[in-house]
């Protein structure tokens, strides 16, 4: 049988026919075989040993010791992790949303078709190739620097500034969350590729009712494409709490100026490697894992308001 | 197929288990070498090595030649050289200490030496016959203690000096005053006087910020930075140190801070020193051929930093630049022993590695490759020479639990310098948290 | 062949393109249309430039000597530098091409292992009704919530124990073993797109999963698979921490490890040929994204032809 067929099939089958309820436990344990022993054997165990070495003294050269609950009540009097703490919401309150924005609106765009269209996917993804390239360190500062990009340009406009974003506490997180906005092409891609799932005759349907293209937009695009922006969201939440590698590759490690960039995981990575507190990062992670599950619980929960599935 | 409840919990505690006993059981320095009571001999059998360092190409080049020198005079050890940047290295030797997997011979930094030492995972260097220690000065080979035993050999030393960018001051009509009996406040008012004369656009110096700075300053003022695992300087000294700084970058002597703040994390070549926006920067000596390199030729001079109060008292010292370690998880110490006196000791290896890892610490090899210096290097040489003759005793190695001293130092210092802290209360708030985080470790 | 999914055999970008300008047509005179396709250009024409500049400038100071790099921010050359891509790529005692190598040999076989067992496991969370799927599918998310510098010690020792450091085994089993969640979590959400009479209808004429997920589910999830694929491929290729920290022996070190090493910031830096090399090891990167974004694009188009 063709899948033409199938798809004739489908559409005459009545709506409201029973499904099939039998459980599929044999079938699932098939499909998810590679799964299982991988979280068994790779990840599972892992997970459980940096469990239990929250709760210890564990400097990574020697064996870890049991301490109880220090490590949790060391995290209420820990002024960085506080910092750590303010500067990561900040940059996922602003992150997140600036960064799927631009994804979304580029990929409506793209979508849409117009010339060198071919030429434009490649050029926006650009970014994201470089974006954890040890290059970008070197450019970021040619752009927002003292006499930087960016300051000549608002020189052009007749405003005098010499002010280093990139280095000055109070705009160094700002030049972090542009980096982040302007690496779009992950989500962007992710965008595209459910758009070009939303079945074509669709929008010939509507177009020959009358719809305009917002109301086609509002009427298609966004309900087909809620699980996609659903994912998009959830994982970039996920992501931009565990961000890392930008940080580390503009401030060189230290999550500098004066801890303005200093990113939750950034902290914790200098804890656990860089002052062999393995024990204590372990009991950061595990806070994190707790901070984004709830995030990610909100978000579920929250999605069954607005994310449209096929079932 | 599908495993019972009871199989799946025993398959899970299994993998747990054999985890967290991989974590204990490797975690401990059970080698050989810290056996200690025999000493360990040559094995007649061909023996590998792990040889492992940071650095960039150049390092590794030279590394590798040297490599090969040692593997032509003893034919039966075949030695892996394995090489990454600075912060992947720390992050690297940690897992790999932690996995019981750790390379044989070990470059190793002053800030990380104790951490690994008194934690029990680097051989003692006394009782391995294979190397000879006796070429070094005792104040330099001092500074690979921890505690009475020795765990580093030291690679090479270099000293804290000023560079001043002599084509810049041409430039500018300026004269260094005398740099052999200059005060800090000379220092402040030439650095002012560049200032000046360039329009504004040229700092004269630059904050100074290190681990090494710190303990010179502390010295100058009678004092040491750490004694005995505690932080020994006292909160006026360390404000004062801030309040210079901050004075610098009030007064125009240094750039900006936010200036400054952009520069502290990016490498050499992209300081406002290298790309001539600066007259004078602090640095070891020994970097004097990377800058060279990095102004494109200029003509530099390396001077000593000012006296200060120090009085009659000598204070200043030579630093390590680098140690060889043998890790105490190795199986093969002898070896590792006999590749670290080749690496130190020996004329070959002299003359693959140079002075690209500073100055040679033995006095011997340092005269035989005297002859192939370039004139940046030999410089380098001749200050480090001239230094020697007022040397203070060596400091005690960074203690365990501080190897994040610089990112410390340096983060304390922008809080100062944007005003955010006073110097008085940065000077406590350090002192403090260098003092738990020591405590916390041992 | 007629079908009801997909477009027929018109190439799929022209569709849309149709469909805006007979909208327009219908809004105003040509003028205004012309007006604002006119301003889109100069939007996109903006954004790339924005995109497109860093890049330049990365190839430009490649060819520039490493003391003109810094402080440059213009895209002219004054000097044609070659020397930083010859001197670059045997800067570090083995030809470049080795590094290539082993960051190809890593990313092929995590590009297999990803799209076969991911989409299994995305299949069995989307379709599937079985025991425990809402804990199992939790404890997928929280994998992906850890963050890896707490598990990589406890996963290095369990590597050790079977004698896997310093061989690719590590960095490519994982992969084979569906522990990139984040690949289960895109596919599950693009399956649950996928109209769910397709597979029931299957089933009811006899299909086995096996069936439907091959024949059914699998050729409809082209963009998701080519998505899974372009991401793992630069994620891997990127990829710096765990390969570093697997790898000793440098004749098995990969590209990003290979590419650190050419600064340090202890000692003196080849800037010059650590960015002549970024631009070598960028170039599979664009031709795997040039050659897969055609499979993002056709996905549906393609389906309805097989």
């Amino acid at each position: 049988m063709s899948l033409a067929e199938l798809q004739q099939l489908t559409l005459r089958r009545p709506k409201g026919a029973p499904r099939p309820e039998t459980p599929d436990d044999r079938a699932a344990l098939g499909f998810l075989a590679p799964w299982v022993v991988g979280v068994l054997a790779l990840t599972l165990g892992p997970m459980l040993v940096s469990l239990y070495l929250a709760f210890t003294d564990y400097n990574l050269l020697q064996d870890p010791n049991w301490v109880g609950l220090a490590n949790f009540e060391h995290m209420l009097t820990d002024t960085r992790l506080h910092k750590a703490l303010a500067v990561t919401f900040t940059y996922v309150l602003f992150g997140v949303p600036g960064q799927l924005a631009v994804a979304l609106a580029l990929a409506l765009v793209l979508d849409r078709g117009m010339r060198g269209l071919t030429f434009y996917r490649s050029a926006f993804y650009l970014p994201s190739l470089l974006g954890s390239s040890v290059a970008i360190a070197m450019l970021w500062r040619l752009l927002f620097g003292g006499d930087g990009l960016v300051n000549q340009l608002l020189g052009a406009v007749g405003l005098e500034v010499d002010r280093s974003w990139i280095s000055d506490p109070d705009t160094a997180l700002s030049t972090i969350v542009l980096l982040h906005v302007w690496t779009f092409g992950s989500p962007m891609i992710i965008f595209l590729a459910g758009l070009r799932q939303i079945p074509r005759e669709l929008y010939e349907a509507a177009s020959t009712d009358g719809a305009n293209l917002l109301q086609q937009f509002r009427a298609i695009t966004l309900p087909l494409l809620t699980p996609i922006i659903f994912f998009n969201l959830v994982l970039a939440v996920i992501n931009s709490f565990q961000s890392f590698t930008q940080a580390f590759i503009v401030s060189g490690g230290t999550g500098g100026p004066a801890d303005a960039t200093l990113f939750y995981t950034l902290y914790l990575y200098q804890e656990g490697f860089g002052a062999f507190r393995m024990g204590y990062a372990s009991a950061l992670a595990w806070l994190l894992v707790l901070i984004i599950g709830v995030f990610t619980a909100i978000n579920f929960w929250a999605s069954k308001r607005w994310v449209h599935y096929d079932d | 197929m599908r495993p019972t409840e009871l199989s799946r919990r025993v398959l899970v505690s299994a993998f747990v288990l054999s985890t967290a006993l991989g974590l204990t059981s490797c975690g401990t320095a059970e080698g050989p070498a810290a056996a200690g009571s025999s000493a360990p001999a040559l094995s007649d059998e061909d023996v590998t090595l792990r040889l492992t360092w940071w650095g960039a190409d150049a390092r590794t080049a030279r590394t590798q030649e040297a490599i090969e020198a040692f593997e032509a005079q003893h034919p039966t050890i075949d030695v892996v050289g394995e090489f990454s940047d600075w912060s992947g290295y720390w992050d690297k030797l940690a897992t790999s200490t932690a996995g019981g997997n750790s390379p044989d011979v070990i470059q190793m930094d002053q800030l990380y030496l104790a951490s690994y030492a008194d934690r029990g995972v680097l051989a003692d260097l006394g009782s391995l016959p294979q190397l000879d220690t006796s070429n070094l000065e005792a104040s330099v080979l001092d500074t690979g203690r921890s505690g009475e035993t020795l765990y580093g050999m030291p690679a090479s030393t270099t000293a804290f000096a000023i560079l001043v960018n002599q084509d810049l001051l041409d430039e500018l009509g300026l004269a260094l005053p005398d740099t052999t009996t200059w005060t800090w406040d000379d220092l402040t008012a030439f650095a002012q006087q560049v200032r000046a004369k360039s329009g504004g656009s040229i700092a004269g110096i630059s904050p100074w910020n290190n681990e090494y700075s710190l303990r010179l300053a502390a010295r100058q003022a009678g004092e040491e930075l750490f004694t005995d695992g505690e932080v020994t300087i006292s909160p006026e000294t360390l404000a004062a140190y801030f309040q210079r700084s901050l004075d610098w970058v009030k007064n125009g002597a240094a750039q900006s801070a936010s200036q400054f703040s952009e520069q502290a994390s990016v490498a050499i070549d992209q300081s406002d020193f290298s790309t001539g926006k600066q007259a004078m920067t602090f640095t070891q000596v020994t970097q004097i051929s990377a800058y060279a390199a990095a102004t494109g030729g200029a003509k530099l001079t390396a001077v000593p930093i000012p006296a200060g109060d120090a009085g009659a008292e000598p204070y200043f010292y030579l630093k390590p630049g680098m140690y060889w370690t043998v890790s105490a998880q190795s199986e093969h110490p002898a070896e590792a022993a006999l590749l670290v006196d080749f690496l130190v000791n020996s004329e070959e290896a002299a003359t693959a590695i140079g002075t690209e890892r500073g100055i040679p610490a033995n006095p011997s090899v340092r005269e035989f490759i005297a002859g192939t210096l370039t004139p940046e290097e030999k410089q380098a040489v001749d200050f480090v020479d001239t230094a020697s003759e007022n040397l203070g005793d060596a400091p005690q190695i960074v203690p365990n639990g501080a190897s994040e001293l610089d990112k410390i130092i340096q983060r304390y210092l922008l809080e100062v310098l944007f005003e955010r802290q006073t110097p008085q209360a940065a000077a406590e708030a350090f002192i403090s948290e260098v003092q738990s985080s020591i405590d916390a470790a041992s | 062949m007629t079908d009801t999914v997909t477009l027929p055999a018109a190439p799929s970008s022209q569709t849309p393109q149709d469909g805006a300008a007979q909208t327009a047509r219908t809004r105003g005179p040509g003028a205004a249309a012309r007006a604002r396709s006119v301003l889109r250009q100069a939007f996109m024409v903006a954004v790339v430039v924005l995109a497109l500049y860093p890049v330049l400038w990365l190839v430009v100071s490649s060819l520039r000597p490493d003391g003109a790099i810094f402080g440059n921010s213009s895209l002219l050359l004054d000097t044609f530098e070659v020397e930083n891509y010859t001197g670059g790529w045997t800067a570090l005692g083995k030809p470049f091409s080795t590094y290539l190598l082993n960051s190809a040999v890593i990313v092929a076989g995590s590009v297999l292992g990803n799209l076969i067992t991911c989409s299994m496991a995305a299949y069995a969370f989307a379709r599937l009704r079985f025991r425990f799927q809402k804990p199992a599918f939790a404890l997928m998310l929280v994998t992906i919530m850890l963050p890896v510098h707490v598990v990589i010690v406890p996963q290095y020792v369990l590597f050790a124990q079977v004698d896997a450091i310093n061989t690719f085994l590590p960095l490519i089993l994982p992969k084979f073993l569906a522990t990139d969640a984040f690949f289960i979590f895109l596919m599950v959400q693009f399956i649950r797109g996928l109209p769910k009479e397709l597979d029931e209808a299957a089933r009811i004429d006899g299909a086995g999963h096996g069936r439907i997920f091959f024949q059914i589910l699998l050729p409809l999830m082209t963009p998701a698979l080519a998505t899974t694929a372009i991401f793992t491929f630069l994620w891997t290729w990127n990829d710096f921490f765990s390969q570093l920290i697997y790898l000793t022996d440098p004749n098995k070190y990969t590209v990003p490890v290979a590419l650190r090493t050419f600064v340090d910031a202890q000692s003196e830096s080849s800037f010059g040929a650590m960015f002549a090399m970024s631009v070598v090891s960028i170039v599979p990167l664009l031709i795997v994204f040039a050659v897969g974004q055609k499979y993002l694009i056709r996905g549906i188009a393609t389906t309805g032809i097989k």
